[in-house]
């Protein structure tokens, strides 16, 4: 099984295939033979051993709730004081998306955090600058501006002071 | 004492509602709309409903705590710390009612309560302070007197304040006049009251705070310092005691001035005197906090006593159970404040699902929790998760204690600020104790990230072997990931789902290629 794996931001290409042994994996990371072996003592806990040497990787949330519980995220593990997120370019998943999306067109300004509407700092149908601030989120005695994405008019405010607004959730579009 | 109401929430509620288990007193909790699956409620014998999840709805709302109490039968309350605890009114209302509360009378928080009357009590115990007014600053004139007289830096503070709102560092006095009208209304706004009083600003301090314990006997004893120097935004992140600056001498003379104060003003039960120490080793009197604080476990890992129990012995009327030439400081202790909050992105808090929950353990590791693998930390509180201490012999082995420990525990799902605390306790200058409450603000405007870099070795391996080591364990989570289900798909039929959980736990390579 091939694919492109982007971890921390730089691409390596994988190919990998599970050994007739249990648990044991071979691959090729760039090219370089990488034989890893793997034991999962549980859901999202993996005891990883290559060349004898003994890592615990642990998965953030379990990749196949992710979907369903809204998580837009990308996967992430933790192995010793890292945690490092990655992405899967493979024809086969369904992660597959757009990056890096220009700026023309409308953009959607989203929630940063999970949080409560304080305050709208802007109409719809104002132009705003690019970091302009747009709206006030409060969360955990917090308060938070968010801002423009870019130089713009207002076309559609979704939510009102006052409101809760989950993590990733559309607040306001600017085109 | 029958029955306690805990009317806090979060890990406090749970370490008040183990000690009341430890002392065989049965609890209630109380709970927001927000913290139904909140383990106070279930740790807790009973539990009842305040409210929305707003603090000033549910937590806050002493009538609906008092009623909860009445109809119970609980005849104490503990208000742990933040929310009601402070609260002179409530202490009242408790006491009107006959209910006691687990903490100082009502008049002595009222004495010791606001900065510029607890300023007049230390006076009168001959208890050293910062120079600077002891009322509130009726003027800008008086301000521009007062600063002249005292000298500049000065600190200017709200006397309700709290948290470092109200609060301002002038140099001159052309920058007193449009600090004095911010802060009178930033202190308005935080504490409904403008009161702002100022003081001389002591150069690079370090926090250090007595903790004293009186019963209602006349008894008055303080159980060491703890060092709270490492602050962000006035906010303390690591607690450590005893304090590595703070003699058998300093320790006597400080202490002997807590207790005084403590006397003076006829308080009981469990308190906290605040000082700041400048690098002379002189001591200021800064606060009065008239509750049990959060970092109150370092303290009992030192002296072996328990703060929650010792409480609530002395809310019963008993006499403390030993003097001060009973009390004796054994090895040290270290404690990190776990916050949902990202050090990467501006300390944005992070409110959300704790998908991932492993915690340390093991010798010398305390964890006071509140939180689970499942819980979703509602957005309606403050971001303290839990709060991970280390005891040690040493402060050395503290700090090596905590570095393990802090590579055990893994909260996912959420952003923490684990990673800041690796990045504090390896820094040269913390090792050293070369810390005073400026320290953190300057090594995070030193601009690195609290990232580790994937130079750093993880279990032996060379650096340079984390992204490959990391890239190979995405590439068997990624050859294992289930195939997803699209919004298009038909409904789930109950086989196929049941398939797809064996080819997952099927984890060890058979299954898929």
């Amino acid at each position: 099984m091939k694919f492109d794996l982007e971890i921390d931001g730089q691409t390596r290409k994988v190919d990998i295939s599970p050994s007739a042994t249990s648990g044991q994996w071979q691959m090729q990371i760039d090219g370089e033979p990488v034989e890893a072996d793997a034991c999962l003592l549980r859901p999202g806990v993996l005891s990883l051993l290559v060349h004898g040497q003994s890592h615990r990787v642990v998965l953030d949330a379990d990749l196949a709730n992710a979907s369903a519980n809204g998580d837009s995220a990308d996967p992430a593990l933790h192995l010793g004081a890292h945690r490092i997120e990655w992405r899967a370019e493979d024809p086969r998943s369904f992660r597959r998306r757009r990056r890096h999306a220009g700026t023309d067109g409308p953009i959607t300004l989203k929630a940063s955090m999970p949080g409560r509407v304080v305050r709208i700092l802007v109409a719809k149908g104002d132009t705003v600058a690019a970091h302009q601030s747009v709206l006030v989120l409060e969360a955990m005695k917090m308060q938070n501006e968010l801002k423009s994405p870019k130089e713009g008019r207002v076309i559609d405010l979704r939510v009102a002071p006052g409101d809760t607004v989950s993590s990733g959730q559309p607040l306001a579009i600017v085109e | 004492m029958r029955k306690v109401l805990i009317a806090n929430r979060g890990e406090i509620a749970l370490r008040l509602i183990r000690a009341c288990r430890e002392l065989g007193l049965p609890t209630v909790a109380v709970f927001s709309d927000a913290d139904r699956a909140g383990l106070h409620v279930l740790a807790a014998d009973e539990a009842f409903r305040l409210g929305p999840a707003p603090a000033t709805e549910s937590y806050l709302r002493g009538d609906l705590i008092l009623d909860i109490a009445r109809r119970t039968g609980a005849d104490a309350i503990h208000p742990g710390y933040g929310f009601l605890s402070e609260n002179a009114a409530f202490a009242e209302s408790c006491e009107h009612a006959g209910i006691k509360f687990i903490g100082p009378p009502a008049s002595a928080m009222r004495a010791l309560g606001s900065k510029t009357r607890a300023r007049q009590a230390a006076d009168q115990a001959g208890m050293p302070r910062t120079p600077g007014s002891v009322h509130g600053l009726a003027s800008l004139d008086e301000a521009l007197t007062v600063a002249a007289n005292i000298g500049y830096p000065v600190m200017l503070k709200a006397a309700a304040g709290g948290g470092g709102k109200g609060m301002r560092a002038i140099t001159s006095p052309a920058d007193l006049p449009s600090a004095f009208t911010s802060a009178q209304s930033e202190a308005e706004r935080a504490f409904g009251s403008g009161e702002v009083y100022l003081e001389k600003l002591i150069e690079r301090p370090r926090h250090i705070e007595i903790q004293i314990l009186a019963d209602e006997h006349g008894h008055c004893v303080y159980l060491g310092e703890r060092e709270c120097s490492v602050q962000r935004r006035h906010q303390k992140v690591i607690e450590e005691a005893p304090s590595a600056v703070v003699g058998p001498d300093l320790r006597q003379r400080m202490g002997e001035a807590a207790v005084r104060l403590a006397l003076a003003a006829g308080y009981t039960n469990a308190g906290t005197i605040e000082f700041l120490v400048d690098p002379d080793q002189n001591f200021y009197f800064l606060e009065m906090n008239t509750r049990l604080q959060v970092e109150h476990p370092v303290t009992e890992l030192v002296t072996g006593y328990d703060l929650v129990h010792l409480q609530i012995r002395i809310a019963q009327g008993a006499p403390l159970p030993f003097a001060q030439q009973d009390v004796h400081l054994r090895g040290h202790a270290i404690e990190c404040r776990v916050y949902a909050e990202d050090p990467d992105n501006a300390f944005m808090p992070s409110p959300g699902r704790i998908t991932r929950l492993l915690q340390p353990g093991g010798p010398g590791i305390r964890e006071d929790c509140g939180i689970y693998e499942g819980w979703v930390v509602p957005m309606d509180y403050d971001p303290m998760l839990s709060k991970l201490i280390a005891f040690a012999p040493t402060r050395e082995l503290a700090i090596a204690r905590l570095l393990r420990a802090l590579d055990e525990y893994v909260i996912g799902g959420i952003r923490t600020n684990l990673g800041l605390f690796r990045r504090i306790l390896r820094d040269p200058d913390f090792q050293t104790a070369r810390i005073d409450t400026g320290y953190l603000d300057r090594l995070l405007a030193s601009g690195l990230s609290s990232r580790p870099e994937f130079s750093q070795s993880e279990n032996g391996a060379e650096g340079s072997a984390v992204p490959i080591i990391a890239t190979a364990a995405a590439a068997i989570f990624e050859a294992t990931r289930p195939t997803p289900v699209t919004p298009t798909a038909p409904p789930a039929n109950a086989w196929k789902s049941a398939a797809r959980t064996e080819a997952v736990r099927d984890f060890n390579g058979k299954a898929r290629s």
